[in-house]
C-alpha cells in the first residue's frame, strides 16, 4: 500500500510493470529536521523521492552564502545522481520534517538497466533533458509541436531543374508537367529561380517572346536553408526576407524547394497570416491592427508548445517587419538612405516576447542635412506608440535628440563612454553592442559597430568594467525556496537572464561577434572557439527555459489583466518538481558561467 | 495476569515443538507494524477479511517487506463492514484460506515485537482464530500506538486528555494517511506515527 505518484517523469518513461516494480520496492523512511539524509561523498544507497517535507542541497565547499544549490519539495527526486555516480556531491538535509520513499540502489539500477529510456533520463544533460520534455508534448499529439520539430527535409519538394537555355515556352510546359510554382534553373554553375509569376511578368509586362531564354529572368539571389532546418525557421527566413519559397541547398547543390503553401498546409495557423495583413498594411491603421494580433499569435504559439527561440524569432521577424514599414509610410525616401533606425535592448537581440518598450536611435549618414529631423522624430515615436510599443522609460528613443545622431558624433560618444565606463556609460554601451539595423541604411550601423568593436575588443580594462555588471546580481540560488516569504518568488531576470544575456554580450564584444540575439551569439562563440558546444546549449537551454518562465506569467497576467503581478518573479513553490528540477540545473549552469567570466576578465575582486 | 499465566502455559507446551522459539524474547531492533480488517467491532465475533504487516527497521518502514493478505470470504461479511473496508465479497474471490494466512503471518512476524492502533482488539481477533489450530496464542510483545502516544502527550502536556482517535492522531503527528481502512495502508500509517514518535524523543531527550 503506497500511494506514490509515479505519473511524472521519470516515471512515466516506464510501463506499468516497471512502475509496480518501484511500488512495491520502496520503502518508508521518516527524517527530522536537521537530519543529515545523504552526506557529501556517502556512497548514494536510496533513491528518495519526497512525499511530504522539504529538503536542502548544500555544497559544503561554496562560501557560507551561497552554499544552498537546490531545494526540494513533494514530488521532487534526489539521489539518483549519486548512485550514478557512486558517491554524492552534495550533502541532502532535512528542512522540513520529511516524508520520503526510498527507492534501493540495487532496485534502481535494475530498473535503469530494463528501462533504458529511464536509465537516459539522469544521464542527460539539461539541454537534452528540455529536449526530451518537448518531444513527449510532441508525442501527446500536439500537432504545432510535431510541427515544430519538423525538419525541412520532410516538408521539401523535388526540385524541377532546367538550364538556363530553356525557352519560357518549354519551362511553362515543365511547370505544368510537374504541377509545380516555381523552377530552378541552373546557369553558368549559378542556381537560379523562375517562379510563375516571373513567367507572366516577363510575357506580358516585358513583352518578351515565347522563344526568349528562362536566365534572363531567372533570380540568382536565393533564399536558402538547409535540409536539417527546422521548418519554422524556413517560413522565419520567408516572413523575412518576404518570399513565398526557399531553396534548400547541401553544399552548393540544391536538393529541394520548399513552399509556403506546403508549410501552410503543414501548419495552417495564424502565423503567416499576420504577416501576410503586416505586408499589405497601406496605411498606420491596417499596420496597428495586425500588430494588435501578435500577442494572441503568441499565446497561440506557445499554448501549443511551439519551442521558445521559434517564437522569439518569429516575433522579432514581425516586429522588424511593423517597424520597418511604419518607418517608410512616415520618413520621406531620400532620407531614409541617408539614415538608419536601430532597435536595441532586447529587441535589438531579437528576444522580446510580448511588446517591449521602444529601444530605438537613429544614425545619420555624415553631410546629410534633415532640417525637420526633430519633428520627424517625434511622430514616429507617437506612431510606434500607437502602434502597441509603449515608450521607454529610460527615454532611449529618437524623439530623444541625445539617440539621434551622425555617424561621426556617435563614434564620439562611443569613444567618451568607452573611456569614462561610468555605470550609465556602460549600460549605454551594452545598449549600443546591441543594436540591430531594422530600417534605413543598414551599412551606417556596421560601419559604427566596426568601430565599436575596435575600440572595445582589445581594451581589457573595459572589458573588466563591463563584465563587472554579471555579477551585479547575487546568484538565486541563496534565494531559493525561502520558507519565510513563500509568496517571495526568485526573480528570474536578474537572476538567471541577465548574467546569461550579459555574458554572451561581454564575450561577443571581446570577440568580435556582430550578431546580436544571444542564441546567435553563442553559436558564434562556439565556432570561435570561446566555448565548447555543450556548455553553449546548456547556457542557451537555460536560456530558453527562463524566458518561458517569464513569458508564461506574462500570458497569465494579460489573460487576468493583472498589472501589479511582477512577471520577472518566479514563484518556486508553484511550480511541478519537473520544472524545479529544470530551473535548478538552468541556474547552476548560470553560477558556472558566472565563475568563468569571473576568471576571465579578474572579477574575483 | 491471566495472560501471562496463559503464555506461560503456552510455553511449556510448545517447549521442544517447532513454535518454541516464538517464546523467546526478541533481541533485534525490528518492529512489525499489524493491522487487519474484519467483519464487527466485537473481538468475539470479528471474522478476518484482511491482514496486514510491515516491518520498521533503523528508522525506516520497510513497505517492500510487507505482507498483506485478503482473506477467504467470511460467513459473517455484511453490509456494515464493507461500508467501512471497501472489500465485498467478490473482491475478496481468490483470497488465502484462513489457515494458510496465519501461517504466513506467523512466519512473517516471528518472535518481533508487534505494533498497531488498539493492537489488542487485532490480537485478540488473530488469536481466537490461532489457538483452535495451533493451539496458543501470539506470544509477541504488544506496542499500543495509542498507548505510546498518549503517554507522549501526557509527558508534555500533563493532564491533557489526548485524542486517539485514529485521523487525530496521524493529524497531530503529521502523518499523511496512506489509505485508510485497507489493512496495509493502516499499518503503514502507524508505522508512521511510530517512527515519529520515536525520533521526537530521542530529538527531545
Amino acid at each position: 500500500m503506497v500511494d506514490i505518484n509515479l505519473s511524472q517523469p521519470p516515471f512515466n518513461l516506464l510501463d506499468e510493470r516497471g512502475r509496480q516494480r518501484v511500488r512495491d520496492g520502496v520503502d518508508l523512511a521518516y527524517f527530522n529536521e536537521g537530519e543529515v539524509m545523504l552526506d557529501a561523498g556517502q556512497r548514494g544507497e536510496h533513491v528518495f523521492l519526497i512525499h511530504k517535507g522539504e529538503v536542502a542541497e548544500l555544497d559544503l565547499n561554496a562560501s557560507d552564502g551561497e552554499r544552498r544549490i537546490g531545494h526540494y519539495t513533494a514530488g521532487d527526486l534526489f539521489g539518483a545522481i549519486s548512485i550514478l555516480n557512486g558517491t554524492s556531491r552534495y550533502r541532502f538535509q532535512v528542512e522540513q520534517e520529511c516524508l520520503c520513499y526510498l527507492l534501493p540502489r540495487a532496485l534502481f539500477e535494475d530498473i535503469c538497466h530494463s528501462y533504458p529510456d529511464f536509465d537516459d533520463f539522469f544521464r542527460q544533460h539539461l539541454a537534452e533533458k528540455a529536449h526530451h520534455v518537448l518531444q513527449r508534448q510532441a508525442e501527446s499529439g500536439m500537432s504545432m509541436a510535431r510541427f515544430m520539430l519538423a525538419r525541412v527535409a520532410e516538408c521539401m519538394r523535388e526540385p524541377v531543374v532546367v538550364d538556363g537555355r530553356t525557352t519560357i515556352a518549354e519551362a511553362v510546359t515543365h511547370l505544368r508537367e510537374r504541377h509545380a510554382d516555381s523552377l530552378l534553373v541552373s546557369h553558368a554553375g549559378r542556381c537560379g529561380m523562375v517562379t510563375k509569376t516571373d513567367l507572366l511578368d516577363a510575357l506580358v509586362h516585358q513583352g518578351l517572346s515565347h522563344s526568349a531564354e528562362v536566365f534572363g529572368i531567372a533570380h540568382f539571389t536565393l533564399v536558402t536553408s538547409h535540409a536539417d532546418d527546422y521548418l519554422f525557421s524556413a517560413l522565419v527566413s520567408m516572413t523575412r526576407h518576404e518570399v513565398a519559397r526557399v531553396v534548400v541547398m547541401e553544399g552548393t547543390q540544391a536538393v529541394g524547394v520548399v513552399e509556403l503553401t506546403d508549410v501552410l498546409g503543414y501548419f495552417s495557423s495564424r502565423a503567416h497570416v499576420v504577416s501576410l495583413q503586416i505586408e499589405q498594411a497601406e496605411d498606420i491603421e491596417s499596420l496597428a491592427l495586425a500588430s494588435a494580433r501578435l500577442p494572441q499569435l503568441i499565446q497561440a504559439l506557445m499554448a501549443q508548445g511551439v519551442k521558445l527561440r521559434f517564437v522569439m524569432e518569429l516575433l522579432a521577424a514581425l516586429n522588424g517587419r511593423i517597424i520597418h514599414k511604419a518607418f517608410r509610410f512616415l520618413i520621406p525616401e531620400t532620407h531614409q538612405v541617408q539614415s538608419c533606425l536601430l532597435v536595441m535592448g532586447s529587441e535589438g537581440r531579437g528576444e522580446q516576447i510580448l511588446k517591449t518598450d521602444q529601444d530605438n536611435a537613429l544614425i545619420l549618414a555624415d553631410g546629410s542635412d534633415w532640417p525637420g529631423i526633430a519633428d520627424a522624430m517625434g511622430s514616429l515615436t507617437d506612431t510606434l506608440g500607437r502602434l502597441g510599443y509603449p515608450p521607454c522609460p529610460g527615454n532611449i528613443m529618437v524623439s530623444n535628440p541625445q539617440w539621434v545622431a551622425s555617424e561621426s558624433a556617435w563614434r564620439g560618444k562611443i569613444a567618451r563612454w568607452a573611456s569614462s565606463r561610468d555605470p550609465q556609460a556602460l549600460m549605454n554601451l551594452a545598449i549600443m553592442l546591441d543594436a540591430h539595423a531594422i530600417a534605413g541604411n543598414a551599412s551606417l550601423l556596421e560601419g559604427l559597430r566596426e568601430h565599436l568593436f575596435a575600440r572595445g575588443s582589445h581594451d581589457e580594462l573595459l572589458l573588466s568594467y563591463f563584465a563587472r555588471g554579471v555579477l551585479r546580481y547575487s546568484t538565486p540560488l541563496t534565494l531559493f525556496g525561502s520558507l519565510k516569504r513563500p509568496e517571495h518568488g526568485i526573480d528570474i531576470k536578474k537572476g538567471g537572464l541577465f548574467p546569461i544575456v550579459h555574458g554572451v554580450r561581454t564575450l561577443a564584444l571581446e570577440r568580435r561577434i556582430a550578431a546580436t540575439s544571444t542564441f546567435a551569439r553563442l553559436d558564434a562563440l562556439v565556432d570561435d572557439g570561446r566555448l565548447d558546444r555543450p556548455f553553449a546549449d546548456d547556457l542557451g537551454e537555460a536560456m530558453a527555459l527562463f524566458s518561458e518562465l517569464r513569458l508564461r506569467q506574462q500570458l497569465d497576467s494579460l489573460d487576468n489583466n493583472e498589472a501589479s503581478q511582477e512577471p520577472n518573479h518566479v514563484i518556486v513553490q508553484r511550480l511541478s518538481g519537473f520544472e524545479r528540477d529544470l530551473l535548478r540545473e538552468a541556474l547552476h549552469t548560470v553560477k558556472e558561467f558566472k565563475q568563468r567570466l569571473s576568471q576571465r576578465f579578474h572579477l574575483e575582486y | 495476569m491471566i495472560k501471562a499465566l496463559r503464555r506461560a502455559g503456552d510455553r511449556r507446551r510448545q517447549l521442544g515443538g517447532h513454535h518454541a522459539w516464538r517464546f523467546e524474547p526478541y533481541c533485534g531492533s525490528e518492529v512489525i507494524a499489524l493491522d487487519c480488517e474484519t467483519t464487527d467491532l466485537d473481538p468475539r465475533r470479528a471474522e478476518l477479511v484482511a491482514l496486514a504487516a510491515v516491518k520498521i527497521r533503523d528508522g525506516r518502514v520497510l513497505t517492500s517487506e510487507s505482507l498483506d493478505l485478503r482473506l477467504q470470504r467470511p460467513e459473517s461479511l455484511s453490509g456494515d463492514s464493507i461500508r467501512i473496508h471497501g472489500l465485498r465479497g467478490v473482491d475478496l474471490w481468490g483470497g488465502e484460506a484462513l489457515g494458510d494466512a496465519l501461517d504466513r503471518l506467523l512466519d512473517f512476524i516471528g518472535n518481533r515485537p508487534l505494533l498497531g492502533w488498539c493492537i489488542d482488539y487485532d490480537v485478540a481477533v488473530i488469536n481466537r482464530h490461532l489457538r483452535p489450530r495451533t493451539g496458543f496464542d501470539l506470544p509477541n510483545r504488544t506496542l499500543d500506538i495509542c498507548r505510546l502516544y498518549a503517554r507522549e502527550r501526557q509527558r508534555i502536556q500533563p493532564g491533557s486528555e489526548p485524542d486517539i482517535r485514529f485521523e487525530a492522531m496521524s493529524e497531530a503527528l503529521g502523518v499523511p494517511v496512506m489509505g485508510r481502512h485497507t489493512a496495509l495502508g493502516d499499518a503503514v500509517t502507524t508505522a508512521l506515527m511510530y517512527l515519529r514518535l520515536c525520533h521526537g524523543r530521542a530529538v527531545s531527550a
